[in-house]
């Protein structure tokens, strides 16, 4: 084999994975044109592909959507739903939007790094795992009191989340830190109370409110242990936009 | 034909009863794979409603364009997973996704209940898949998952890590060997062999 067949063979995993960079992709076909030994790669890599769905909690379809298939279906009158949503993207916002998707994406995977690798503590056990792959978003809190802290809370989309902290100081066993939900109007809503380990790292499940859609800010306060019914400390944390 | 008595036919024959016409062949088709391309689409786009809609897309696009699916290139479950994944990652990418997550209606129960379909191999294969993730490293697995479930090219992927391009082509690199290493046995002879 070849220098130049390693460098396809290489190539071949982000290939399957649609990852491949658009210029690489045609040099890459013409040469598994001719190469068996990386067409039988290749048709191993599809199949990991094509299960890989199957390694996801799985979650039933809403009940309706076989009536809508059938109705458009015999209809002919199909409108693709995926067409109209382009439509409504007009040009000006999808840099932006394209942009902020890459960012969250990363920001996801770094969260689960991060779960993964805080230390000291226990690895993160099934439950954990599991949450972190559930559908949601991520609110990113920047250290404003404490510039070297960050931190991260992902919310699922069927409700609970959890927040993974980096950089914050430790604390004395009277104080803790409390993560709060400020609404406009009503009383803040606690969120968790933790305390960071001797890295500064911290992993605590959070109650999510229902909506977050009253919710004007998200802030980490210190507070005296076990934590007080409303924010009493300067933000150490504060959460970026998220609308 | 009623969708019921072709539960036991394959999925070439269900998609050659489709290019006739057949409903049925396409509610057998959607009562077998329905529940993975919602799961798949869920976990793409993060929203039900949007998920829905890469589900009706996905098996409309099955029904008009039946003939579009080339075994060559592999089964027709991974041609549907092929659909609904394009599908999603175009909506993620052209809209904004976040505006709409803010937008959506509470998950409902249908939507968190666990279909009732599945036979005890797929439940194995899931337990198998998952457990072939699960045992590649963090780094390795969010290169899979950010290109897989993120559409992202490797260029995007080391721009959102902060890592070097070519780490990240080894890492994907590595984990899709440790998959096929893992999940190889399972999946019986490998069809496909077009690029």
């Amino acid at each position: 084999m070849t220098a130049e067949h390693d460098r396809f063979v290489e190539q071949l995993a982000a290939y399957v994975l649609e990852s491949l960079a658009a210029e690489d992709r045609a040099g890459l076909e013409a040469h598994v044109a001719g190469c068996a030994a990386c067409v039988a790669l290749l048709a191993e890599y599809r199949a990991v592909v094509g299960t890989l769905p199957i390694g996801l909690d799985p979650v039933a379809p809403p009940a309706r959507a076989w009536e809508t298939i059938r109705a458009r279906a015999r209809s002919g009158r199909r409108q693709s739903a995926a067409s109209r949503a382009a439509r409504w993207a007009s040009a000006a916002r999808w840099p932006a939007v394209a942009a902020l998707v890459l960012v969250l994406a990363g920001w996801n995977v770094t969260l689960q790094r991060e779960l993964a690798r805080r230390a000291p503590g226990p690895a993160p056990g099934p439950e954990v795992e599991a949450l972190s792959r559930r559908p949601g978003r991520i609110v990113i809190l920047k250290g404003t009191g404490q510039p070297a802290a960050s931190a991260r809370i992902f919310v699922a989309v069927d409700g609970g989340g959890h927040l993974a902290v980096s950089g914050l100081d430790t604390v004395p066993a009277e104080r803790v830190y409390q993560l709060w939900f400020v609404r406009a109007a009503g009383a803040p809503v606690s969120g968790a109370t933790f305390r960071p380990d001797g890295s500064g790292r911290a992993w605590v499940k959070v109650a999510v409110p229902t909506t977050l859609d009253d919710v004007d800010t998200i802030v980490v306060t210190e507070e005296t242990a076990p934590g007080t019914t409303s924010p009493t400390g300067t933000p150490l944390l504060t959460a970026l936009p998220w609308r | 034909m009623r969708a019921e008595a072709l539960v036991d036919a394959g999925d070439h024959e269900l998609l050659q009863r489709m290019r006739q016409g057949d409903e049925s062949a396409l509610e057998a088709l959607y009562a077998r794979y329905g529940g993975l391309v919602y799961t798949l689409a869920l976990r793409i786009v993060g929203d039900p409603e949007l998920a829905r809609e890469v589900l009706q897309d996905t098996f409309l696009r099955c029904w008009d364009a039946g003939d579009a699916y080339d075994p060559a290139r592999g089964r027709v479950p991974w041609w549907l997973m092929g659909i609904a994944r394009n599908r999603a990652i175009d909506l993620l990418r052209s809209r904004p996704h976040q505006a709409r997550l803010r937008e959506r209606e509470p998950l409902g129960r249908e939507a968190v209940e666990r279909p009732g379909h599945g036979t005890p191999d797929d439940a194995v294969l899931r337990r198998a898949v998952a457990d072939a993730l699960r045992d590649l490293s963090v780094p390795q697995r969010e290169a899979v998952e950010l290109a897989y479930y993120g559409g992202l090219t490797q260029a995007e992927i080391a721009k959102a890590l902060g890592t070097p391009l070519g780490t990240v082509k080894s890492r994907t690199r590595e984990a899709m060997e440790r998959l096929r290493r893992a999940l190889g046995p399972r999946l019986g002879p490998m069809e496909g062999t077009s690029p």
